[in-house]
């Protein structure tokens, strides 16, 4: 799986928490938090990626992306 | 000038949801035509191998104004508070109370069983992805941080547990939210109690709860105060009601329902399910002498009635005793079955609901009469409500009172 794909699934499951951003065109430099997602929604979205992907990454070395890209990066980093 | 004190305790909004219907008018309307919804339970979680009978909400309509990103995360308790609070607000025009000096009781413990138990089964092989929203979801206060959110409620709130009484508690811890001016107006809510498989299957050990006797023909099985009960039938249901004092309700120029005249509560001293009538007697005496009427004042009784066999005994014998066999009685369990911790609220609404329309709903399946001498109402008939009693009992020896006075 590349981070293009990783990115997507990402996507997917903003889209499932945050049903207002169906539309939403997703870039790799779109911040969770400005597309409005609390820290709630944030770590929903988070667990249901690492669900979608199999994989276990501590939420402290996510904590470093910037963005969605960066996270769909970080998570490639760890697969 | 109309029969009320400045300092009068009053209902000036409700909202209310049954799993025949939604919003006071059509819950009226199943009320008085004894329209119910009771069958074999569909929902997720509800059936274990087993063929429990209950009434269950088809589907709960939100106000346009509700996102759908508060949808999604939405639970069955969740929106059906939301949709009962929603319409007793609107009634009570509370846009026009300072947002700080609105309160909101959550009447009920432990009141999503169902819901969580559906969580932990989705991710008992990987609890490490198990959604971080449970951590808040999983505590009942989430129903009163959603709704406190989705209204702006500013003054304080805190879910309040009774068992089957939490209904009447939440009115009464909402009484004394307004009488010591913690706040100005206080909301108080049924929770729906959203039962699983768990809960049903050991409400019917316990033999609370109906048995399967009726599972051909679960139309029949909620008969409170029959001969032939057996137990109480599960209901979905959920309502609120709005307290103020008399002179806020006249500020914001709101009519109101009723005056609640007289409440009570005491405990049996008695952990386990079986009843009391020494404790039934004593919340009836006491909200009686509160409201400052005599037995034979009150016209109206919707009783606790669950279709417990060994409880309907008991508070019939308790009503007999204190006087007060000659008032109309009816069963509102009849026809929404057993909300456990909506249910005293529900029964509040629905007494609310006939004053209104000045009549009085029948009993659903009273087909023999435990005892015959008590004024049932087994016709819908016109009846102008003056002193209503209403009983809650719940397990752990609870027992509530109200009265409620017509205005």
């Amino acid at each position: 799986m590349n981070v293009e794909e990783i990115f997507q699934v990402i996507v997917q499951h903003t889209r499932e928490i945050i049903p207002e951003l169906e539309e939403h065109a997703f870039r790799f430099n779109d911040q969770l938090k400005e597309l409005g997602a609390n820290s709630i929604d944030r770590a929903e979205i988070i667990a249901l990626t690492m669900d979608s992907l199999s994989i276990q990454v501590p939420m402290l070395d996510l904590s470093g992306a910037q963005n969605m890209g960066e996270l769909a990066t970080l998570f490639h980093e760890k697969l | 000038m109309k029969n009320y004190d400045p300092a009068d305790i009053v209902i000036t909004g409700a909202g209310i949801i049954t799993a025949a219907a939604q919003g006071k008018a059509a819950v009226t309307d199943t009320l008085l035509q004894a329209r119910s919804a009771f069958a074999v339970m569909q929902r997720p979680g509800r059936q274990h191998n087993t063929a429990f009978v209950g009434a269950e909400i088809p589907e709960i309509i939100y106000p346009a104004h509700f996102s759908k990103k508060l949808l999604r995360s939405i639970t069955l308790t969740g929106g059906a508070a939301l949709v009962a609070v929603e319409e007793a607000w609107q009634e009570a025009r509370l846009s026009g109370v300072p947002p700080h000096r609105i309160g909101l009781i959550t009447g009920g413990s432990n009141f999503q069983q169902r819901e969580l138990m559906q969580i932990i089964d989705a991710y008992r092989e990987k609890p490490v992805f198990i959604r971080p929203a449970y951590g808040i979801s999983f505590m009942d206060t989430d129903v009163c941080g959603l709704c406190t959110e989705v209204f702006n409620i500013r003054g304080m709130s805190y879910s309040a547990g009774g068992a089957s009484a939490s209904g009447q508690l939440a009115v009464l811890q909402a009484i004394q939210a307004v009488q010591s001016g913690q706040v100005d107006v206080c909301i108080a809510l049924g929770a729906l109690m959203d039962l699983s498989f768990w809960e049903l299957q050991s409400l019917r050990t316990l033999g609370a709860m109906g048995s399967s006797k009726y599972a051909d023909d679960p139309a029949a099985a909620c008969r409170p105060f029959d001969r032939n009960r057996d137990g109480f039938i599960y209901g979905e249901c959920s309502g609120a009601v709005v307290i103020e004092r008399m002179t806020t309700a006249a500020e914001r120029q709101v009519q109101p329902y009723a005056a609640i005249s007289g409440w009570a509560m005491a405990m049996d001293g008695n952990r386990n399910p079986n009843p009391s009538y020494d404790g039934e007697c004593a919340v009836i005496r006491q909200a009686l002498e509160k409201a400052g009427i005599h037995p034979k004042d009150i016209d109206y009784i919707n009783p606790h009635g669950s279709g417990s066999l060994v409880g309907d005994e008991t508070e019939l014998q308790a009503l007999q005793d204190c006087g007060l066999a000659h008032a109309f009685i009816n069963t509102t369990k009849s026809i929404t079955g057993h909300g456990l911790t909506a249910a005293g609220m529900v029964e509040v609404i629905a007494v609310i609901l006939q004053m209104k329309a000045g009549m009085l709903h029948p009993c659903r399946n009273l087909e023999d009469p435990a005892d015959p001498s008590f004024n049932w109402v087994r016709e819908t008939l016109q009846h102008e409500i003056r002193h209503a009693l209403s009983l809650s009992f719940g397990f752990g020896g609870i027992n509530t009172a109200l009265c409620l006075r017509r205005l």
